[in-house]
């Protein structure tokens, strides 16, 4: 019931909220402002109740940290103030019957998570519940076992659990992004962590540059160019073996490139002053020449859940977004307004491009649908580049320059509303690229 | 939630080196083993990354006289070397006809120095994706390219690379600034 009401005030504020955006593109940049508190539920997260062995905290301080940030990051929720919380929760019980609801209606709290660790010889179990404060029910509860370097994990998958309790679907924080990041050198190497940006592991560490990485569904493999050998190269690494391979067929200058759903590649390579687009299989050999123009067709981006690839090209004069069927087919252009379009992102259900604009001096991320129409802008403060969907459908993350250096933020695709950001490195982050949600 | 994670044992290079073989149409397989170090404690968003070593730590060394060796060294645009750079107008790889004169000096001394090979580099500005620029880098580096082999520079003394956006000599957003980063360099082989 919830869930619908939410959906619906989204829908609604979709609807008013649309036709302004349309009618703003290409005449400069908007202001998007649609934070309203009517949209956003009041959630408190307890401390878990130690049952044994967290005397320290250590785990409940973990898992409620986390499930913190991510159900603040998930835009649905405002987080209320731990420290106005009026019981204690190792003193009270963490079920229906044992603890008084009136604790947490008297802080306004619409929802509420509760919960239990147990931890031993290196084995942690967490118990997580989600009330509703106002109606004094249980609503979902979950059991996580795991070691203790994974409680963290088991936070974000609460989340997402949490999320479809209240939305109707689940959340995107059990996924991995990996990113470009300039971080304690001069270099851009190539990082992954969680979505929420919590873990962050740096996989190059060579003094060149490193660019463009793009996670497997599976959050396994990454695809990156380096120029490790002083000459750009695509290499694909697999995080788990820890082993990579380097890409060389023989089709020029390496230019980017995506890992398709199965596996398998489309990458852009120049030669002879043109740059082209091919489907290769996992180790690199060339399979099918995917365009053939003169011009540059870059930015390749595959949809997870289907067979569609979108790229940019210059064959109309200037940068536009193009779609074709990675199994065959026509391409089709799909934008027409702005003489800018470029890096080009698909939804998870093929349905919907982001992409970059240039709109008067600023680039900007606007959706469209993947069958071409009114494109509706989502940033309007700053430099934006680089969007990529979140594996649930329902954000997107880029990079922005809004704050002075870049850095990776997460928005509602539906209304362009900034939910966090990602990620506050010291240098610049850049070229977010997600998974699916992982160990599923 | 239990996910094993396994330390890959024995000798990296003894790996590296069993693994190493040519395979047609791929070419070069490498595969390099990471280091294997324990797993970091939990950090928030934002925290530092973990002290893993990262994979292939190549890329010392290489070109001298490319622009991204000067970059390793800290030295990007100091000291032009024999030949001069060509400027491009936005988002176009066309040598600008006041360019023509630069690249008939250029051509001049690879004619005197005929044992001298060039890398020439595309460079762009800021503007606009990093993929487009690093294909659009490359287009203007075969424009010069094709320049100088009308000029009569055999093709096998030239060789193109892009650096894309990824090399700027300055980094301020001016019209000025972006004006010096569109721009091929000619960097001396050997």
């Amino acid at each position: 019931m919830r869930a619908l009401v939410i959906a619906l005030m989204f829908t609604l504020l979709g609807l008013l909220a649309a036709p302004a955006i349309h009618a703003q593109v290409g005449s400069g940049p908007i202001k998007i402002q649609i934070v309203g508190a009517e949209q956003v539920s009041p959630i408190a997260v307890s401390d878990l109740k130690n049952l044994a062995g967290d005397d320290d905290h250590k785990v409940s301080t973990v898992f409620v940290d986390t499930l913190r940030r991510d159900l603040t990051l998930s835009g649905y929720f405002r987080l209320i103030d731990p420290a106005s919380y009026i019981e204690n929760a190792q003193s009270s019980g963490y079920d229906v019957g044992q603890f008084n609801f009136g604790d947490w209606s008297s802080l306004n709290a619409e929802f509420l998570v509760k919960g239990a660790v147990t931890r031993s010889a290196g084995k942690v179990q967490v118990e997580a519940l989600l009330f509703d404060v106002g109606q004094q029910r249980r609503m979902m509860g979950r059991k996580f076992n795991g070691v203790p370097n994974e409680v963290s994990e088991m936070a974000r998958r609460f989340a997402d659990a949490v999320m479809e309790a209240v939305t109707g679907q689940k959340g995107p924080f059990a996924t991995k992004m990996a990113f470009v990041g300039i971080r304690g050198s001069r270099f851009k190497e190539i990082y992954t962590s969680w979505l929420d940006g919590g873990t962050p592991v740096r996989l190059t560490d060579n003094p060149t540059i490193n660019l463009f990485p793009d996670i497997s569904g599976d959050g396994r493999h990454i695809l990156y160019l380096s120029y490790k050998t002083m000459t750009p190269m695509l290499y694909l690494a697999d995080t788990q073996s820890r082993t990579e391979i380097s890409l060389a067929p023989s089709l020029g200058m390496a230019v980017g490139g995506v890992l398709t759903a199965d596996g398998r590649i489309v990458a852009a390579y120049s030669r002879g002053g043109a740059t082209n687009l091919y489907l290769l299989d996992s180790q690199g050999s060339e399979l099918k020449s995917l365009t053939a123009t003169h011009g540059l067709n870059v930015d390749p981006a595959v949809c997870a859940n289907g067979s569609l690839l979108a790229f940019a090209s210059d064959r109309s004069g200037d940068p536009q977004i193009y779609t074709m069927d990675l199994a065959g087919g026509s391409v089709h252009r799909i934008t027409y307004q702005g003489n800018y379009n470029t890096a080009p992102a698909l939804s998870p259900d093929c349905k919907k491009i982001a992409y970059e604009s240039r709109i008067g001096g600023s680039f900007q991320i606007l959706e469209i649908s993947a069958a071409g129409g009114s494109p509706k802008q989502l940033t309007s403060e700053g430099n934006n580049q680089g969007p990529a969907w979140s594996a649930d459908g329902r954000y997107i993350a880029f990079s922005s320059r809004r704050g002075g250096s870049a850095q990776i933020y997460l928005m509602l695709a539906a209304d362009g509303r900034i939910t966090g950001d990602l990620t506050k490195g010291e240098g610049d982050d850049t070229s977010p690229s997600l998974s699916a949600w992982v160990g599923e | 939630m239990t996910q094993a994670r396994r330390c890959p044992r024995g000798s990296a290079n003894e790996a590296a080196s069993a693994a190493r073989r040519i395979v047609p149409l791929v070419a070069l397989l490498v595969i390099v083993l990471w280091g294997c170090s324990s797993k970091k404690p939990e950090t928030n968003a934002g925290a530092n990354a973990g002290s893993q070593p990262g994979l292939g730590q190549e890329g010392l060394g290489g070109t001298n006289g490319s622009s991204l060796s000067q970059f390793q060294k800290g030295t990007l645009g100091q000291g032009q070397g024999p030949l001069s750079d060509i400027h491009f107008d936005y988002d176009s790889y066309t040598v600008r006809p006041e360019d023509g004169d630069i690249l008939r000096a250029n051509a001049d001394w690879l004619e005197k120095n005929p044992q001298a090979k060039v890398q020439i580099e595309g460079h762009c500005d800021a503007r606009g994706s990093e993929e487009y620029n690093l294909a659009l880098g490359a287009r203007r580096a075969q424009a010069a390219k094709d320049y100088l082999q009308t000029l009569g520079i055999a093709a096998d003394r030239l060789s193109t690379i892009s650096y894309g956006k990824e090399l700027p000599l300055c980094t301020e957003d001016t019209e000025d600034c972006y004006a010096q980063n569109r721009r091929d360099h000619f960097a001396v082989t050997q």
